[in-house]
């Protein structure tokens, strides 16, 4: 491999890791925005999202790779139910865990998620054991530059890749015209500004609340999906790893903004891709903390954040 | 009796490692663990509890102090700086030490952020630490062919350090008897104990807890923050750094796994099961998390196998109860923060009613004014020094915009000294907003503001404090869960000199100094009429004695110009009348120099010397009360023009 194909190459992992951080910091930015508590349980909710993805695939006695007409049947099928499953249990931890203490001190939620976060994780291990789990192959990889194209390159960019994209894109649109155009993204909007004067004016602050949850375990969902199609294996402890990766993509682009979540997904997404490949991937983690820890503390704002003083 | 239980416990604890030898039951070993544990958790609190920073990445101090002995003290590890097998006497000292340095780099960045994003941070630490240690075990430095560093091993990597040295006494046999380990780890958890419940009743003690409760009321009543909360970071992780020598000494070996996160939480909740901030309540957390981990989760296993064995019901035989234990930490941690959030051993607090100044507690029993007593003694001598000429304070062209909102435009004021100046204006004219600018809270755009000849433009609100300048708040902002006493005792807090390892050791002259600040405190409680309420928690008082407390925590700050925001607002006219007595009383006997924001026009008309009306961020008009209440601009944009009928009934506009 020449240099350029090998940042090439890296660029598309990036990319495709970077749609995936994108779809969970999407979750943690939402939350954040409207009720200001870091979410710590939802890179487990990504998680299970594999796991139930895997399970609703065994349901519908999928065990291969997917052929023609069952890509656009079992697979949205599959997609549907998922991001239903997760954004139920994203309501679920809500009403349980954060609901009770929405009048507290912030730190209170905060401890919650963690604690919900651990419980999580050990639901997956007992579930599936320690040992990470094989995701069967049900997406057609097609390596298209050198079967469709006839081009010999060391690149190798596959249908798998384009699928990742191909969903993402349309999901995040999605989501941008119903934070902007309809009446319950307007309701978020309103209350993530001023929850109490939302209240004054007659939203339901708790309904919004709750779709919140459910629009980012929907998404969180998908992007489990997503994940164990594309790399076709899962561990219970990815979360975390995730989660932390994807929070801090939301922090870098801007805590609060949807747009700066998407945006510091993919440069999370470059940079770690990057880093395995330019420093060392055993170093890759601390890096993406650095950045996390020189972003709070230089530019709480993120990228595309907006100025919110403090309330003194 | 009282001394009894103390008395038991010690030799309880004394006794319990020959009785359990003579038992044979073989637990020294394990109960020595648990005590690391506790070390680590009470310095934990320190940080959590006292200083109200949630840290999620506190393993990584136990990692430094156990690195610390590890590299220093282990024959293995041929680096040139070290291999020599240092002694563990020393090495303990030093682990504390580079500890307390890594807390206050650690801490340095998250000075600048508050709260979640704080525990983001230490987060980020808490995984960069293990990192960092298991990829410094093999560093090659490549330069374009020329390897400067190659295969060096720092801090041996994934393998860890093995063995560490044990510690050496004459006779005392570390090598082969968990005794003197138990010993050794009894003698040190308990001076910590002791040292953290001095610093607890100290003057910084007090300063986390103000810092916790209100960080910029804090600020306001001369707390430096900065100071006080990287304090916190380095003494809590100087604790965790002498437990994480002895641990590496303990176990002869260390390896990054020991330091993950989960160690972080597991620590976290000792302190919160038990009571963040209770010193008792964090030695109890950390016991029964420590029981439930290494006891009850085995031993129940074995009985729910024993069960199904007996039964015949298989599922039961395979069960392992060790694998949840993640699980019931997590739950353990929901169902604290759900059902009890104060801990265990937490003080319980009354629910707060809803709302603030017109619920219940403001319209109360119409109680007799307060009796007030004379001005104490000690403020008159204070106050009896300085000079006594010209403006205090003196304010020119000042001006601040929040985005396109100009809140103050070109605003001069003067308070010569001694006298009361009102300032008055429609709501959001910028009073408030000129207090913030004063005392230090919000940074003027332009303009120049002096305090007895020196500027205060950039300085912090704490130095503001310093030199002299206190201010109540419009909603009144107290350590809510902090005694009254405690309240008036942190408005000293600048005015007193003790120092970390003084509030340890306590030396005379701190014990004096103590003593005299708490006289100081108690007899201005009693000069505003709350001396018969020291012990109570702030937020346990009636509103109106809240208002006065906040006013005994401004003067306890001595200073020479105090800020009143809206003292009387929400007040009975008996309490209201009361409070302007005080007022007049400090301005008469203390000289005192008074800036005041004030709805009640009889308050305002009443006492003022001069009085400056605000409105849209300009001063429209200044001079004596008579002037003000007969200028056409102030009828026109605040009195109204029923003011003057209305003068002659009661209220002023509200």
């Amino acid at each position: 491999m020449t240099w350029w194909e090998v940042l090439v190459q890296q660029t598309i992992n990036g990319l495709t890791r970077g749609a995936v951080f994108a779809l969970i910091a999407l979750g943690y930015t939402m939350v954040y925005g409207i009720i200001e508590l870091i979410n710590f349980a939802h890179g487990d909710v990504f998680m299970l999202g594999l796991f139930i993805s895997l399970a609703w695939f065994a349901l519908l006695g999928v065990t291969g790779a997917l052929t023609g007409w069952q890509l656009v049947t079992v697979l949205p099928l599959v997609f549907v139910l998922t991001m239903l499953t997760t954004a139920a249990l994203n309501v679920a931890i809500d009403r349980v865990a954060y609901r009770p203490l929405r009048r507290s001190s912030r730190l209170a939620p905060l401890i919650t998620a963690i604690g919900v976060s651990f419980m999580l994780e050990n639901v997956a291990l007992l579930w599936k054991g320690p040992a990470p789990i094989a995701y069967p192959d049900v997406f057609p990889s097609v390596d298209i530059l050198r079967e469709w194209f006839g081009v010999d390159s060391a690149i190798f960019f596959t249908t798998k890749d384009v699928f990742v994209i191909v969903v993402t894109i349309p999901l995040m649109i999605a989501l941008t015209y119903f934070v902007r155009r309809t009446r319950w993204g307007k309701a978020m909007r309103a209350t993530a500004q001023d929850r109490e004067t939302a209240q004054a004016m007659g939203i339901n602050v708790e309904r919004t609340i709750l779709v919140t949850f459910l629009v980012g375990g929907a998404l969180a969902g998908a992007a489990g999906l997503i994940q164990g199609m594309y790399y076709n294996i899962g561990m219970w402890w990815m979360g975390y790893q995730a989660g932390l990766r994807a929070f801090t993509a939301a922090v870098l682009g801007g805590i609060g903004s949807m747009g700066g979540a998407a945006l510091g997904g993919l440069v999370i997404g470059f940079l770690s891709a990057w880093s395995d490949q330019y420093i060392s991937a055993r170093w890759t983690n601390a890096i993406v903390f650095s950045i996390l820890i020189v972003v709070l503390v230089f530019r709480p704002r993120g990228l595309l954040g907006e100025r919110t003083p403090d309330k003194a | 009796m009282k001394r009894l239980g103390p008395a038991a416990l010690v030799v309880a604890l004394l006794a319990y490692p020959f009785v359990d030898r003579a038992v044979g039951l073989h637990t020294v070993h394990a109960v020595s663990d648990g005590m690391i544990y506790m070390l680590l958790a009470l310095g934990l609190n320190i940080v959590v509890g006292y200083a109200g920073l949630l840290d999620l990445g506190y393993a990584a101090f136990f990692a430094i102090g156990a690195y610390a002995m590890g590299l220093l003290n282990s024959p293995v590890l041929g680096s040139p700086l070290y291999g020599h097998a240092w002694s563990f006497w020393v090495c303990i000292w030093i682990a504390a030490a580079v500890s307390a340095l890594l807390g206050l780099v650690i801490g340095a960045p998250t000075l600048r952020v508050r709260g979640d994003y704080l525990a983001i941070i230490t987060l980020g630490f808490g995984e960069i630490i293990p990192v960092a240690i298991r990829n410094l075990g093999d560093v090659t430095i490549e330069i374009g062919g020329w390897r400067p560093i190659e295969r060096l091993n720092l801090t041996g990597g994934e393998n860890g350090v093995n063995p560490v040295g044990r510690p050496y006494l004459p006779g005392v046999p570390f090598e082969t008897d968990p005794m003197p380990w138990y010993f050794l780890i009894l003698v040190i958890g308990a001076l910590s104990i002791w040292a953290m419940s001095r610093l607890r009743d100290s003057r910084l003690g007090r300063a986390w807890m103000a810092i916790r409760e209100d960080e910029t009321a804090a600020d306001c009543t001369g707390v430096n923050p900065i100071s006080t909360k990287l304090l916190a970071f380095a003494l809590g992780a100087s604790f965790s750094g002498f437990a994480g020598s002895v641990y590496a000494a303990k176990l002869q070996a260390i390896t990054p796994g020991a330091f993950e996160f989960q160690v972080s939480i597991m620590l976290l909740c000792m302190v919160v099961l038990g009571g963040a901030g209770s010193l008792r309540g964090v030695v109890l957390g950390a016991m029964l998390i420590t029981i439930f981990d290494r006891v009850i989760l085995s031993q129940t296993t074995f009985l729910v196998r024993a069960i199904g064995r007996a039964t015949g019901v298989s599922a039961l035989t395979a069960v392992d109860l060790t694998l949840w234990r993640w699980f019931f930490f997590g739950l353990g941690l929901v169902l604290v923060m759900l059902l009890r959030p104060q801990g265990l051993a937490g003080r319980r607090v009354r629910p707060v009613a809803g709302g603030d100044a017109d619920d219940e507690t403001a319209v109360p029993e119409p109680s007799a004014p307060p009796r007030l007593a004379a001005v104490p003694e000690w403020l008159r001598t204070r106050a009896a020094g300085v000079d006594a000429s010209g403006a205090v304070l003196e304010v020119r062209g000042v001006t601040k915009s929040f985005g396109g909102v100009v809140a103050l435009n070109q605003v001069d004021l003067a308070v010569p000294r001694g006298a009361i100046i009102g300032l008055i204006g429609p709501n959001g004219a910028g009073k408030t907003t000129f207090f913030n600018v004063v005392t230090g809270l919000v940074r003027p755009d332009a303009g120049h503001i002096t305090f007895g000849g020196g500027s205060l433009v950039g300085l912090r609100p704490n130095a503001i404090v310093a030199r002299g300048i206190a201010r109540t708040f419009q909603s009144i902002r107290l350590f809510a869960h902090m005694s009254v006493l405690d309240n008036v005792l942190v408005g000293e807090h600048c005015r007193l000199e003790s120092s970390v390892a003084g509030a340890v050791v306590r030396p005379p002259s701190v014990v004096a100094e103590e003593r005299r600040a708490r006289e100081r405190a108690r007899s201005l409680l009693a000069f505003v009429g709350l001396a018969d309420k020291e012990e109570d928690l702030a937020r346990n008082l009636p509103y109106g004695d809240q208002r006065r407390l906040e006013i005994a925590r401004a003067l306890a700050t001595e200073p020479r110009l105090l800020l009143l925001d809206e003292p009387t607002a929400g007040m009975n006219p008996r309490e209201t009348e009361a409070l302007t007595e005080l007022i007049g009383l400090l301005r008469r006997e203390l000289t005192l120099s008074i800036l005041l924001i004030e709805h009640d026009m009889e308050v305002v008309m009443g006492i003022s010397d001069r009085i400056s009306v605000l409105d849209y961020g300009t001063r429209i008009a200044e001079g004596t009360p008579a002037e003000i209440q007969r200028h056409p601009r102030v009828i026109e944009a605040y009195l109204g023009t029923g003011y003057e009928a209305e003068a002659a009934g009661r209220s002023g506009p509200r």
